[in-house]
Formats: C-alpha cells, structure tokens, sequence
C-alpha cells in the first residue's frame, strides 16, 4: 500500500448529475451476467435443446384418413406441422416446462446472490436506495429471462423455416401466430416464474432452494401431469382452469378441439389431404378467453415484486 | 461532524450483545479493541445501519440514522470483517461496480478507482479476476472499496487480518493519514494496529464501555504492574500458573517472562514499560501468553 491523499469527491460532486439508481443497477448486474461464461454456456446449451426439441416435435401428431374413391377405400396419411398453430398448441406447453425449469436459476438468486455471497453488508451500507436495488436485480433477471425465451421464439422460427426449406409439405411457419402465442404463452409465463421466483426467493432468502424446487415442481404438475391426466377424458377441462392455467397445458387442452382433422367427401388425395391438415393446423387461435387472463397473469406476479420492494429490508438482525 | 450513540442495546434473543452503551465521536481515529464476543461487530453494524439496535440511538449529525440512514450512507465507508466477492468480475470492475453502486459520479469514477488501487498496492493485480486473488488482495480490495466515496465516516473491522506485516504497517500509516477530517473507528484482535494509529481507545466487555480512553493513558495507568523476569523452566511453569504472563521467552541462560501484575511476582522480577497489549490485558483482566 502506498499512502496516496484521497482527493475529495464529498462536497465537489454533490452539483455533478449521477446516473440514475435503477439504470446503475441494471447494467451492472447485465454486466455480471454478460461477464459469467457459465450464463452463456447455459444460453447457448438452452438453444441447442431447444431447436432439436422443435426438430424432434416437428410433427406430432400423424393423421391416418380412410377416403372411399371410386368404388373403394383409400388411406390417405397427413401429418401437423409442429410449428403451426394447432402444432405448437400441441408442443409449446411441454417445451415451456424446458425454460421454466432454468428460469428460477435465472431470476430468484437477484438479491439472495449477495447473501449467500456476503457481498450484502457492501452494498447495503452504499447510498444505493433499496428500491432501486430490488428493482434493478430484479429487472435485470427479466431481461435475461426474457432473453431465454427470445431463443425460444428463435428456435420455433429457425427450426420451422429449416423444416420448411427441407420436407415437401411442410409449411413455413406463420410468423403472427408464433407471435401471438409465443406473447401469450411463453412471456406471460416467463414474467409470472421470473416474478415468483424472485419474489418469493427475496421474502424467504433461506429457503432459495426450496423455493425453486416448488416451482419447478408445481410447473412440471401443472404443464404436463394434469393434461396426461385430463387428456383423455371425454369432458373438456373446465373454462375457468383453460383461461387462467398459467403453464398454458390445459389451455393447449382446451383449445386443439377446434384443430382436430376431419376430412370431408371431397378429399380424395394426400395432397388434398394434406392441405387440409395445413388450412387447419394454420388457423389463427381463439385468443378470447385466455390471452387477457394470462396477461394479467403476468401483470398481477409484478405486484408481487412491488410488495417484495417495501418488505424489504436493508438490515438483518442475526448474530454475525 | 459528529456521531453520538445513546443509550445503544442489541440483544439476540436472551443473548445480550451490548448494554446501555453510549459513545460520543469526532474526527480521529477510534480504535474498539475488546475480547470475542464482547460486542465489537454488533456495535459497527449498528452504525453502519447494517443492524436496528434494541433500544437507544445513533446519531449522525444529529440525526437519528434510523430514519435518516440515507445521509450516513452517503458518507460512509465500510469494510465488514468477512466479505464476498463476484467471481465475474476483475478487481478493477469490481471496484468501478461498487463505485456505480455509490453513487460516484461517472465522470470521477475512473480517477477515483486508480487512485484507491494505487492506495492499497494492487494496480499491477487490477485485471486479474478476483477468485484469484490471495487473502491479502482481497482485504486489500476490501479497503478500498471503502475508500471509494471518500468517506466521512470509515468503519473498518479486522482491516489487518489476511495482511502480511509490511502491508499491516502500510495500512495503518494509510490510516494515520487519513484521520483528519474524518471519524474513522477501526475494530481489531491485534492491539499494536490501535496502538500505531489510535488518538483513542475504547475496550468493549460483554457489551459494555469497560474503558473510554487513549493509549498514553491506558500506558500510564499501567505504569508499574509490568514485571520481567528469567528463571529456570519449573519456576516459569510456576510463575505462569499463578500469574498473568503476556509473553514467555525461551534463551540460553532461561525463560525470560513479561508477567502483568500490581504486585512484584518474583524477587527477581524487575518493573518494565508496559506495551499496550499489557495495559489491555490488565484493563480485561484475562491472561495470555506468546511463547
């Protein structure tokens, strides 16, 4: 250590503009995760899955028709392409439950990272306003989760156009759909786990863990469990539970009765056939009923964080 | 400036962390010495606003820093006993990170980073990633980000601990240096830091103010219950068992002891100048021997 006089920043930059809190906050905490090879990694990894599981998905469902021609019966075979509209109906939901269960590790540490760190006692006896710094970590875990889901939506447009370019028949995928339901489905998801984890994680920094573990629990019942369950009943879910499911599982369920293929008289062919399937599996889906709860969904997971904001707080009372 | 403790309780539970204390502080160096457990760390974080007391108040200022925490904040300086870093970053944007985190405005951000770097010897080690960073660099860092905003009011506990002797001596002159203008209280095990740098002295036992004083006159209170002696191996064993010996030296001729006590221990013993480690342990009154 040289002895060096510290030149006064006290009194001389109380005039000079600082930058704002949360923008502070923001970026740095970007620049840690940009600065974490072990994030991209995950990123890249998290791509790679995901295009293969829209390769691996990209016709699930094979459809079998016997047609009368003439004077007897032909088999005509089809098949939905998994990113249509009714093919994601079918897919999204399971390769949601990819990134949900990656997006906890994402968000809900924004502000237990510090404890389980100890760089907490550094940054609460900074001027740095506690809102600004639950805001800020948590923000910048959203970004990045969003980010993720942006692959996502990548992975369903890349893989689609690939699949397009590559197999006769398959339809390149109709960029309004994916949106929408790339918006109403994954977004609102990623937002609400993003939400949850963080907040929960915050109030509870002790039980990071379990927190997680609840989540990733709760989404793999709700997304895949119940609509094995559900599926093969006769009885449609009910409304209530296809609006407001937040894994979008049971929303898929209730919506694929208005994709089933049922070919009429005058299909004669598999081309015929086929385009058929395309006319169908395309269609826009009914947004009515569930894309505003899942919003809202999403919208009422920020309040959360809101209350989380005036919880908490900068001093522990533990025995150190 | 001026920091005033009133009155000041923290109790874990049943655990009483410290009693009715009440300190009253202006620019210069406090040095908190006291055994383990006697309250130092509740103590700084309380002040730090790390912590809410039980009863009493802190003022800075004037103000209550429990409604007025913002304003302490801006002007303080903190280096816990044991802290963390994020393994992403450099030293360098570590130090620019907690810069950000401050408040510093960017245009004074660079200036002020290089400037603490050169402080604290670690501007050739900047760019290095802090995982690897030796114990020493890294409470080298530590100080730093302390220093970063200029501080007022610098709290450092165990600032020494992980430092080799020549960056201890360094340190505590960094510290002498920077005593005008500013509180600055420094909590630590190894007296000779308080001893080299400290315009005051307080000692903490089991939460309470067991001495408010300086080292001088912690010295002269001493004065006379310091004895030396060499003996032969049994008469030391002896003299150890029955008296408080703050050091025990092997040499050719027999074992030279330094023993604190307000009666002469041994015929032989002859009265010496009290360190301020003697003072301490007579003010504590526990034993504790170098060999």
């Amino acid at each position: 250590m040289t002895i060096t006089a510290l030149t006064g920043t006290g009194q001389q930059t109380q005039t000079i503009k600082r930058p704002h809190p949360l923008a502070r906050v923001i970026a740095w905490e970007l620049r840690r995760f940009r600065a974490s090879r072990l994030f991209w990694f995950q990123a890249l990894g998290l791509f790679g899955f995901l295009l293969l599981m829209t390769w691996a998905l990209h016709a699930p469902d094979q459809i079998g028709a016997g047609v009368r021609v003439g004077g007897g019966g032909v088999s005509l075979n089809g098949f939905v392409a998994g990113t249509s509209a009714g093919g994601l109906l079918r897919t999204l939901p399971t390769v949601l439950v990819v990134l949900a269960l990656l997006l906890p590790f994402v968000t809900a540490d924004g502000v237990t990272r510090d404890l389980n760190r100890r760089t907490h006692e550094l940054l609460m006896t900074t001027a740095l306003p506690s809102w600004a710094y639950v805001w800020g970590r948590y923000l910048a875990g959203l970004v990045m989760s969003l980010g993720l889901a942006l692959l996502l939506l990548a992975s369903i447009l890349g893989m689609g156009w690939l699949l397009h370019l590559t197999i006769t028949d398959y339809p390149a995928p109709e960029i309004g759909t994916v949106l929408l339901l790339w918006v109403g489905m994954v977004v609102s998801a990623t937002i609400l786990v993003s939400s949850f984890g963080f907040a929960l994680s915050t109030l509870l920094p002790r039980l990071s863990t379990l927190v997680k573990v609840v989540i990733m629990v709760a989404w793999i019942v709700g997304a895949l469990v119940i609509p094995l369950g559900l599926g093969g009943n006769t009885t449609p879910p009910p409304s209530w539970y296809v609006n407001w499911d937040p894994t979008s599982g049971i929303t898929a369920l209730g919506l694929l009765p208005s994709y089933s293929i049922n070919p009429g008289p005058s299909i004669t062919s598999e081309a015929q056939f086929q385009q058929f399937i395309l006319t169908v599996e395309n269609k826009m889906p009914d947004l009515a009923g569930w894309f505003a709860p899942h919003l809202l969904l999403a919208g009422a997971s920020l309040v959360l964080v809101l209350v989380v904001t005036f919880a908490f707080k900068r001093s522990r009372d533990v025995l150190n | 400036m001026e920091l005033t403790i009133e009155q000041l309780s923290k109790r874990y539970g049943q655990h009483v962390a410290l009693h009715q204390l009440s300190l009253r502080c202006e620019p210069g160096l406090l040095g908190l010495v006291g055994p383990n457990g006697a309250g130092k760390t509740s103590l700084m974080r309380m002040i730090a606003t790390l912590l809410e007391p039980t009863e009493g108040i802190i003022r800075w200022n004037g103000q209550d820093i429990r409604t007025h925490g913002q304003a302490l904040r801006q002007v303080l300086g903190y280096l816990p006993q044991d802290f963390g870093v994020y393994p992403e970053f450099t030293g360098r944007q570590f130090l620019h990170y907690l810069a950000a985190m401050k408040g510093l405005p960017s245009s004074l951000v660079n200036q002020r980073v290089d400037e603490v770097l050169e402080i604290v010897n670690l501007e050739q080690e900047a760019d290095r990633k802090l995982p690897a960073y030796s114990g020493g660099m890294k409470q080298r860092i530590g100080i730093a980000q302390a220093l970063l905003n200029d501080p007022e009011l610098l709290i450092v506990d165990e600032p020494t601990a992980g430092l080799d002797p020549a960056e201890r001596v360094r340190f505590r002159t960094l510290l002498s240096s920077l005593t005008r203008n500013r509180i600055i209280i420094l909590s630590t095990h190894i007296i000779s830091d308080v001893e080299a740098v400290a315009n005051r002295l307080v000692i903490l036992q089991e939460g309470r103010v067991l001495a408010d004083t300086t080292p001088e006159a912690l010295l002269a209170h001493t004065a006379g219950s310091v004895w030396s002696v060499t003996t032969d191996q049994t008469t030391a064993l002896q003299l150890q068992a029955s008296s408080q010996v703050s050091t025990m030296v092997n040499q050719m001729h027999g074992i030279t002891l330094r023993i604190v006590s307000a009666t002469r221990p041994h015929e032989a013993a002859v009265e010496v100048s009290p360190s301020l480690e003697e003072a301490y342990l007579l003010a504590v009154g526990r034993p504790a021997v170098r060999v």
